[in-house]
């Protein structure tokens, strides 16, 4: 109980310092959103490939949630964690009676919150401005509930990948290519960033779908567009929990190794 | 030059900007999976745009980003008064100061890549395409020189700046598709008052022989205004600075 104060604590100094850089969430924002509608633009003048399933108005509300799906299930760990190793305020974390990641983690999820109050005006009014060529008359509530567990679920995910390599800087000088490589590339290939995982042909996509990948930005909007059937659903619930399973897993062990290496600097 | 020091994290440097290259190049082919051609450009057109876009910003980052990086650094800690005080010209010395070499790597690859489309026979080499292709080129490179600066006067104003390599790219992800996919309206804005069909697409329909001369020379025409006017705002800008503290 004690510890679940803590952390709630945490959550809101890191709302509080978060919030007086808000020049710098603004800039974010635009970040989030243009690639996504460049996208957009882009599918909604493309010639189609035959046994390409999406139609205009699936295009502009997959890459209408994009940004915000980004938003939510992105993870700062990667960025924070290395430096933390190199500069030697980890040293000061581990003093402190509280699990050092979840403070980073935590960091994390406040961010991605707070950007929501940024990123969802946006998102609303381009919803508005098009809101002839959408339809939305298939969303439920039932689809709804299942597109906030993904999301969650993939949030988790993305942590725990991030996690994992990030904390490879305990031996690593930089992580970033790692992470460009397995968290970056891949991810917006098979990941639904740049082509929408359902629009991939038969093969790809079989593959894309075991990824971990999918989960993190295409699977909770394939669940709102509809296209998806109740048990596709669940199939994607198993296939994330199984590699939460791994990478969490993975996790620990690195954590463990990775603390007996760490030394801090001058050490 | 600095980056040498650190042998180790520059060949690094280079793998991860291979990779860069190598993802960009992935994703054309990706993206050619689900459709057949895109406004009117086929997949190797698209390549093309890709190596221009590549060689521009290859460019950039080898000449431009290192000294933003260091700016957003400079304000937060104060450094920047230091250089002020210097009696040469700001601008220029904040420019300039840092070169990176890094991107060599991505830099070769855009020339491999643009001279294999030579080869191919998609990019038909005339004195012409060649010469609105400087032209244009000239014009791309003074309008990232502006949006440069207008991140360094950002810089000043906001007081801190982080993760300036992914806002960088993200700006610019409007030039890796053709200007020609965006409504009519958005595509006007983009010739006129947000100029960033000259940096990738109008270089590339050079190169591909379908320029008209009358925007290239637009393109020009824009990019030195815009210059002036960005110089204009970062004094400006260096003006009302009251420092860290102020």
């Amino acid at each position: 109980m004690k510890l679940f104060a803590a952390h709630l604590a945490t959550l809101k100094a890191h709302f509080r310092i978060i919030f007086t850089y808000r020049g710098m969430m603004i800039i974010q924002a635009i970040r989030l959103i243009l690639l996504p509608m460049v996208l957009a633009a882009a599918w909604l003048s493309i010639e189609k490939t035959a046994e390409n399933p999406y139609s205009d108005s699936d295009y502009l509300l997959y890459y209408l949630l994009v940004p915000v799906i980004l938003n939510l299930t992105d993870s700062r760990l990667v960025f924070r964690f290395p430096l933390a190793v190199r500069d030697g305020s980890l040293s000061r974390e581990l003093l402190k009676p509280f699990p050092p990641l979840s403070g980073y983690a935590l960091e994390s999820i406040a961010n991605n919150l707070i950007q929501l109050i940024y990123l969802l005006p946006f998102t609303i009014i381009a919803g508005y401005l098009v809101k002839d060529r959408l339809l939305l008359s298939h969303l439920s509530l039932q689809l709804l509930l299942f597109a906030a567990v993904a999301v969650a679920l993939g949030g988790l995910v993305r942590m725990l990948i991030s996690g994992s390599i990030s904390l490879t800087g305990f031996w690593l000088e930089d992580v970033t290519t790692l992470n460009l490589i397995l968290n970056g590339g891949i991810w917006a290939l098979l990941g639904g960033m740049i082509v929408p995982v359902a629009t991939f042909p038969e093969h790809i996509r079989r593959f894309a779908e075991l990824l971990p990948y999918r989960y993190m930005l295409s699977f909770p909007i394939e669940i709102l567009t509809g296209r998806l059937s109740t048990t596709e659903i669940w199939q994607g619930f198993a296939v994330i929990a199984v590699w939460s399973g791994i990478f969490a897993l993975s996790m620990r062990l690195i954590w463990k190794r990775g603390l007996k290496v760490y030394s801090a600097y001058g050490g | 030059m600095q980056a040498l020091e650190y042998r180790g994290s520059f060949a690094f440097s280079i793998l991860a900007n291979f990779f860069d290259f190598i993802f960009g190049f992935l994703q054309y082919l990706v993206f050619f999976t689900a459709a057949q051609s895109i406004a009117g450009w086929a997949s190797n057109d698209m390549l093309v745009l890709y190596g221009v876009f590549m060689l521009v910003f290859a460019l950039q980052f080898i000449f431009l980003y290192p000294n933003l990086v260091a700016m957003g650094d400079m304000v937060n800690s104060g450094n920047l008064d230091l250089l002020l005080t210097k009696p040469v010209n700001a601008q220029m010395l904040l420019s300039f100061r840092r070169i990176s070499l890094e991107e060599l790597g991505s830099i070769s690859t855009a020339v491999v890549l643009l001279s294999w489309l030579v080869y191919n026979g998609t990019i038909k080499l005339t004195a012409a395409g060649l010469a609105l292709f400087a032209v244009s080129i000239t014009s791309a490179m003074l309008l990232v020189y502006c949006l440069f600066m207008l991140l360094m006067c950002l810089a000043v104003i906001l007081e801190r700046l982080d993760n300036m390599a992914q806002l960088m790219w993200s700006m610019f992800a409007v030039c890796r598709y053709p200007i020609d996919i965006y409504p009519s309206r958005i595509k006007f804005m983009f010739f006129t008052f947000l100029p960033f069909a000259y940096v990738a697409s109008v270089p590339a329909t050079a190169l591909l022989g379908r320029a008209n001369p009358t925007t290239v020379f637009a393109g020009l025409g824009i990019a030195l205004a815009a210059t002036f006017a960005c110089t204009m705002l970062w004094k400006k800008t260096i003006k009302a600075y009251t420092s860290a503290g102020g």
